[in-house]
């Protein structure tokens, strides 16, 4: 009985068990195979070496902190706006929430319009005086960072936005009239009822972000180019053009390592039980 | 306080919005709008032609095609799929149900390309490169835990005793389930199944390891910017970011933060 009820799992069980702990037991296996089939760390080694690598290591995080800072800032600063319910506020949200449905790759085409040497940002930049030359957004390596960071920004920020709102909303009321009864200003109600209470959702949004973040594929590959390498568009390199599966999955590897790693510890201060609830 | 409140959200607004009438100009402006050293951000003239010519290259209509077949199997199979596993998750006792959504929420943080590359090598033998069939296959392991988790907590919402009362009154178990829970669940599943259609519309690591020839839409607007073609790269792309927004918009009622933030991307 307890078997038979359990039954409706298994079709989504195997078929994640056939499509993607295998995979990635594969990958792992690539990883660490050598040519005679044995165990060989020469594949790390290699692209250890790669001075390619290393940038796509920089890039990765770059982007990450970069893109999670600024969609933090501006996620939290518009759920606290809207929070406050002003008049047309479903209008609103339904303007904000406008770039979350917007597909990747179209995101990046649009921002390579607005980001390149002629684009719309250096037009808009020269006709206000604030700069005399145009800039290359998407040509020296700082700046690109920043670039893909910035549109990925445009991107996730409402989904940041959702998930916040959503947990200051959960806030119950009450608690801020008590603190206006006692005479806190709005900034002490800020830091010290609204931000502990929103840290669940803040922990949901940081961990469900910045794994995104360590996985960005289709936007500096289109926005930059092939040139401006993170970690999945190097994977995907040394596979496609180089035909080499090997360093393609020890760098896959080291991602999945890397997106364990962060997820892990950050669980680990801020308490698990913050995302479970 | 509440004018400066007012501004931000109209720069919040013209932030999120700006960039796709820009694209929309694009594809409506005369050359010569466009390609210059000083783009005019106001339209000033209007033209149809980057239009024509998108469809008249004949370019664009098989992966129109490969793109909405591939995303309506991947909705159609996921919930075909994850269906009976949300009804057998949200009878569950509630530790056993989070241990194993928490499981299934874990599959959706590997990097998808440590999973391309093993499904790429092994499509490869198997003839299923450039097919809609390995296409679809590969986006439901990305979509199935998410279709997953939206059904469990839409079945959750059907009391028990609901269910019981059919029984009472002399449905059988098929009927008790098609008649009742089905219907009552059907708001959720027309969700997941959207979802599930937008995921696989936009999906791009994938369908890029998995294509040698035929392109999906996100490949099709990929290879236009590749190619450096403004106007062909903003009509397609617009073309491909219509339905998204008509469907995104439906779903906007529906969504609710934290359980369906790994949904979105």
């Amino acid at each position: 009985m307890r078997l038979r009820s359990l039954l409706g799992l298994a079709p989504i069980a195997l078929y994640l068990a056939g499509l993607t702990l295998v995979p990635v037991a594969s990958t792992l296996w690539l990883s660490v195979a050598g040519p005679d089939g044995g165990f060989t760390l020469e594949h790390f080694r290699k692209i250890a070496a790669h001075y390619q690598f290393g940038e796509a290591v920089v890039n990765t995080l770059g982007i990450t902190a970069v893109g999670l800072s600024l969609e933090l800032a501006l996620g939290l600063a518009l759920a606290l706006i809207l929070a406050t319910r002003p008049r047309g506020r479903a209008a609103f949200q339904v303007l904000l929430l406008i770039p979350l449905g917007v597909p990747t790759v179209v995101a990046a085409a649009v921002m390579r319009s607005i980001l390149g040497t002629v684009g719309y940002l250096n037009e808009a930049l020269l006709r206000l005086h604030l700069i005399h030359l145009p800039v290359d957004w998407v040509g020296e390596r700082t700046l690109a960072i920043c670039s893909v960071a910035v549109a990925d920004a445009w991107k996730v920020t409402p989904l940041m936005l959702l998930i916040l709102l959503a947990g200051l909303e959960a806030i119950p009321g009450e608690l801020y009239e008590a603190a206006r009864t006692d005479g806190a200003s709005r900034w002490r109600q800020f830091a010290a009822i609204s931000l502990p209470l929103l840290k669940p959702a803040l922990s949901m949004a940081l961990i469900v972000r910045g794994v995104d973040a360590f996985r960005i594929f289709a936007l500096p590959l289109a926005l930059v180019g092939q040139s401006f390498p993170v970690l999945s568009t190097y994977a995907y390199l040394e596979y496609l053009e180089y035909g080499n599966p090997h360093t393609a999955a020890a760098s896959s590897v080291i991602l999945l390592a890397m997106i364990l790693l962060a997820v892990g510890s950050y669980l680990r201060l801020a308490g698990p039980e913050e995302l479970l609830r | 306080m509440k004018a400066l409140r007012l501004a931000s959200l109209a720069l919040a607004i013209a932030w999120a919005t700006g960039p796709l009438y820009l694209l929309l100009k694009i594809s409506l402006s005369p050359p010569a709008e466009v390609m210059t050293a000083h783009p005019t951000l106001l339209p000033h003239g209007l033209t149809l032609e980057h239009w024509r010519r998108l469809f008249a290259a004949g370019q664009v209509a098989a992966p129109l095609v490969k793109s909405l077949l591939t995303a309506s199997l991947v909705a159609l199979a996921a919930l075909l799929l994850a269906a009976p596993a949300a009804y057998t998750l949200a009878r569950l006792p509630a530790r056993w149900r989070y241990a194993i959504l928490l499981g299934l929420f874990a599959c959706r943080m590997l990097p998808e390309v440590s999973l391309a590359l093993p499904i790429a090598v092994t499509f490869l033998r198997w003839g299923l490169l450039d097919t809609i069939a390995g296409l679809a296959l590969s986006h439901l392991t990305l979509v199935l835990p998410v279709a997953a988790w939206v059904l469990t907590t839409s079945f959750l919402t059907i009391p028990r005793q609901i269910e019981e009362a059919a029984a009472i009154d002399g449905c059988s178990p098929w009927q008790t389930l098609w008649r009742v829970t089905l219907r009552l669940a059907t708001p959720g599943l027309v969700v997941a199944g959207l979802l599930a259609w937008l995921f696989s519309w936009e999906e791009f690591v994938l369908a890029t390891y998995l294509t040698l020839g035929a392109k999906t839409m996100p490949l099709q607007v990929y290879y236009y910017l590749y190619q450096g073609n403004w106007f062909l790269t903003a009509a397609c792309a617009v073309l491909m970011t219509a339905p998204v927004l008509i469907l995104s918009a439906l779903l906007q009622r529906h969504l609710r933060g934290a359980p369906l933030a790994g949904a979105i991307r």
